[in-house]
């Protein structure tokens, strides 16, 4: 078994916060960390090579370096648990399993930047995760690790948790600050960067939960322990949803570079796919999938994933079998998209909606010549024309399903008798979408 | 659940806020003010409080929510009707809540979500039963995909029941089987416990932990100097290309001036010169082997020494 940096206490009760410290917890809030300097801190997560685990892989100590200092404003440290990319658990798994660690990571980030209020957004649905959260923070309060002088130090940090309400687009670094704010869940344009004005105009980092929960091994088995685990350009392990189509689906810890065939069939991870493997979509549903041959070949690391068009994410692994329509899973994954987008922009507002009643259209046996190269040519044109990424996050899915397994949405399409009927447009009336 | 809901019943402010205005609701509302350093950012929490006390937000609880959060009430309803989870009108007891999204959806979602609509007799779209036990709702990703189709009662991921308890076991998903005995579990529960008591939406506030400052906006102080102040790292020397020697380093911003020392013959380190807190580098005529070092000095004091470095050949 590989060394595990995060999830190394799962199914230990490390709930308790004397459990966790009977496990070596909290061990860093002591001279390991305290003699530090921040610009020593930022510089050893540099020099660990840590990436955010959120999805873009952005060199975590090269985040925090961007964040000002003596700017007389605070600074805030905001916690992105809004966890909501399909096909992606670990987060969930990691606060419900191990909540203290991650309030140790963030003491830690904290430390670094001079935040002295921190927040951790939690999306709605996990109300369980929550609760646990509630209780670690309670009981690190009483143990004097948060408030005021921390461990003794002239050091202050408080921890809210903060319920979000149900939105996907949230995830989003601008999107989760302004709801933060109390405002609707909608993306700021960048810049201002949130490092320089983000929460309450003040400059904000925002970190994944598991970013932040790496952060007490790395200083406990220093930078160069960390940075040798995984491949050079994508150091350390990494935590992977896995779910779909395989005997064992759940959360395992890897490290980065692990080949993909690894992980569905290991003895140590999901122990094998049931029926035959069609294909994998590697990280999350934004990512473009692989075919069970690309999969074969595939090592999950930012690098190697990104040289097959398609990247690592969020570490979410869905796969998928031979029985399986991806005409069907195309009509998920863009009625989410449609569902999801949060109406601000037009490209992504209007197209994805409308790449939605097509599909609704196709799957339902009522696709006509032409409407694939209608959705692929909409996929094209609201992929970057918008604030946020979400618009590319549904086209991604869409152009790569239909390039791939094009015989496959030929086939649906070739069973309407009527497909060669002109497509009306009245078909396509917004009201058809909002059921 | 965010379609208008026009055909809705407004209940008037006369019924609704003496729900609200009680001591218990107020004071946590108070200490979720204090959270953050304007009242609007405790207006998603406020919103959840007025959705459990009432069981859902009528119009009237969107206002109280403006106003305790200084917002514009269309602010609020705005916000109110972005986010999915609050319930603008009236739901069963039992809200299932069956994700539809790609992983539960490729592991049989629909199977389920037709059976149970079939079984509760509604569609799936927020139908409420008769008897006022359950609402059905398909959703978008739940965020446990290991346990697909996955399924929310109520606040709780169920996908079985295990010892007389709605359960989520490793790698379990929902089956149209396991359904049913949900729903058979809910059926006892609703003759066994005649109301649901409530539930803490905002999983156990804290209160009087002596962490939370006490008045509004005082969560926002800036942290005052708790860290030592940095020293340079990554000492290092090499030759210019016509013969000097080269010491470069990195260093924080906020440090001042730094102290260039050399190890004299008897062993202690002796200033040399001084440099700007800007510099980066220092060049100069130095005996090979020399042992140098730098030391950072800030507003908030001298750091400790950086690394000692050689001078090179």
């Amino acid at each position: 078994m590989a060394t595990l940096t995060v999830t190394q206490n799962f199914g230990k009760g490390a709930q308790d916060i004397g459990v966790y410290k009977s496990l070596g917890g909290y061990s860093s809030l002591s001279s390991r960390l305290f003699d530090l300097s921040q610009f020593e801190l930022i510089d050893l997560v540099m020099r660990s090579g840590l990436r955010g685990r959120g999805g873009a892989g952005f060199p975590t100590g090269m985040k925090w370096s961007f964040v000002p200092r003596n700017s007389g404003k605070p600074v805030y440290l905001v916690v992105n648990a809004d966890e909501g990319e399909p096909g992606t658990f670990k987060d969930h798994r990691l606060m419900l399993e191990d909540p203290h660690r991650l309030i140790e990571g963030m003491i830690i980030c904290g430390w670094a930047l001079g935040v002295r209020t921190a927040y951790i957004y939690v999306r709605g649905e996990f109300l369980p995760a929550i609760e646990a959260l509630n209780a670690a923070v309670k009981q690190a309060y009483e143990a004097g690790l948060l408030g005021k002088n921390i461990a003794g130090t002239s050091f202050c940090m408080d921890i809210y948790v903060h319920r979000g309400a149900g939105a996907y687009i949230c995830g989003e670094e601008t999107a989760l600050i302004n709801s933060l704010e109390g405002f609707k869940g909608q993306p700021r344009l960048k810049p201002p960067f949130p490092a320089v004005s983000g929460a309450f105009a003040s400059p904000t980092c925002v970190n994944n939960v598991e970013t932040l929960m790496a952060l007490p091994w790395i200083l406990e088995n220093g930078p160069e322990a960390y940075a040798k685990m995984g491949t050079p350009k994508s150091p350390g392990t990494k935590v992977f949803s896995v779910s779909g189509d395989v005997k064992r689906p759940g959360v395992y810890e890897a490290p980065l570079g692990t080949p993909l065939m690894e992980i569905l069939e290991g003895k140590d991870y999901c122990q094998g796919v049931v029926g035959t493997l069609k294909g994998v979509i590697p990280g999350g549903s934004s990512s473009p999938a692989l075919t069970a041959e690309e999969a074969k070949q595939a090592n999950l690391d930012y690098e190697a994933l990104a040289g097959l068009k398609t990247m690592l994410g969020s570490g979410a692994v869905v796969a998928f079998n031979t029985t399986r329509s991806v005409v069907g899973m195309l009509a998920s994954l863009t009625r989410f998209y449609a569902h999801e987008s949060c109406g601000q922009c037009t490209p992504c507002r209007e197209g994805t909606g409308y790449a939605d009643r097509i599909l609704k259209t196709v799957v339902s046996g009522h696709g006509r010549d032409g409407d694939l190269e209608q959705i692929l040519d909409l996929a094209a044109n609201f992929t970057s024309s918008t604030i946020c990424p979400l618009g590319a996050a549904d086209s991604a899915p869409i152009i790569n399903f239909i390039g791939k397994f094009r015989s496959e949405f030929d086939a649906v399409v070739a069973k309407n008798p009527d497909r060669g009927e002109p497509r009306l447009s009245k078909n396509f009336r917004p009201g058809a979408f909002w059921e | 659940m965010s379609h208008h809901p026009v055909h809705v019943v407004q209940p008037a402010d006369a019924e609704i806020l003496p729900k609200l205005e009680t001591p218990a609701v107020i004071s946590r509302l108070e200490e979720l003010i204090r959270r953050y350093p304007v009242k609007r950012g405790a207006l998603l929490q406020a919103l959840w409080l007025a959705q459990e006390t009432l069981g859902w937000l009528p119009n009237a609880a969107i206002r109280w929510a403006a106003l305790k959060c200084e917002v514009s009430p269309v602010h609020a309803y705005g916000v109110s009707m972005f986010y999915t989870m609050y319930k603008k009108e009236p739901t069963g007891r039992f809200f299932l809540q069956i994700c539809q999204n790609v992983s539960c959806h490729i592991q049989g979602a629909e199977n389920v979500i037709v059976h149970a609509e079939k079984v509760l007799g509604v569609a799936s779209q927020g139908g409420n039963t008769a008897d006022g036990l359950f609402t059905l709702l398909r959703v978008e990703c739940l965020g446990a995909c290991g346990n697909g189709p996955v399924m929310q009662v109520n606040d709780d991921f169920a996908t079985d029941v295990v010892d007389g308890e709605l359960a989520m076991p490793d790698g379990v998903g929902l089956t149209t089987e396991r359904f049913d005995r949900i729903v058979a579990w809910c059926r006892a529960r609703a003759v066994a416990i005649p109301t649901e008591p409530a539930r803490d939406s905002l999983g156990g506030m804290l209160v009087g932990t002596g962490g939370h400052p006490g008045a509004t906006g005082a969560t926002s102080a800036v942290q005052g100097i708790y860290a030592p102040p940095a020293p340079a790292l990554g000492l290092g020397s090499s030759r210019t290309e016509d013969g000097k020697v080269k010491l470069s380093w990195r260093a924080a911003p906020e440090t001042t001036t730094f102290h260039l020392e050399t190890r004299s013959g008897s062993g202690e380190f002796a200033a040399l010169a001084s440099l700007s807190g800007k510099d980066k580098e220092w060049i100069g005529e130095l005996a090979v082997g020399t042992e140098v070092r730098l030391v950072a000095e800030s507003a908030v004091g001298r750091a400790k020494p950086s690394n000692i470095a050689k001078v090179v050949a």
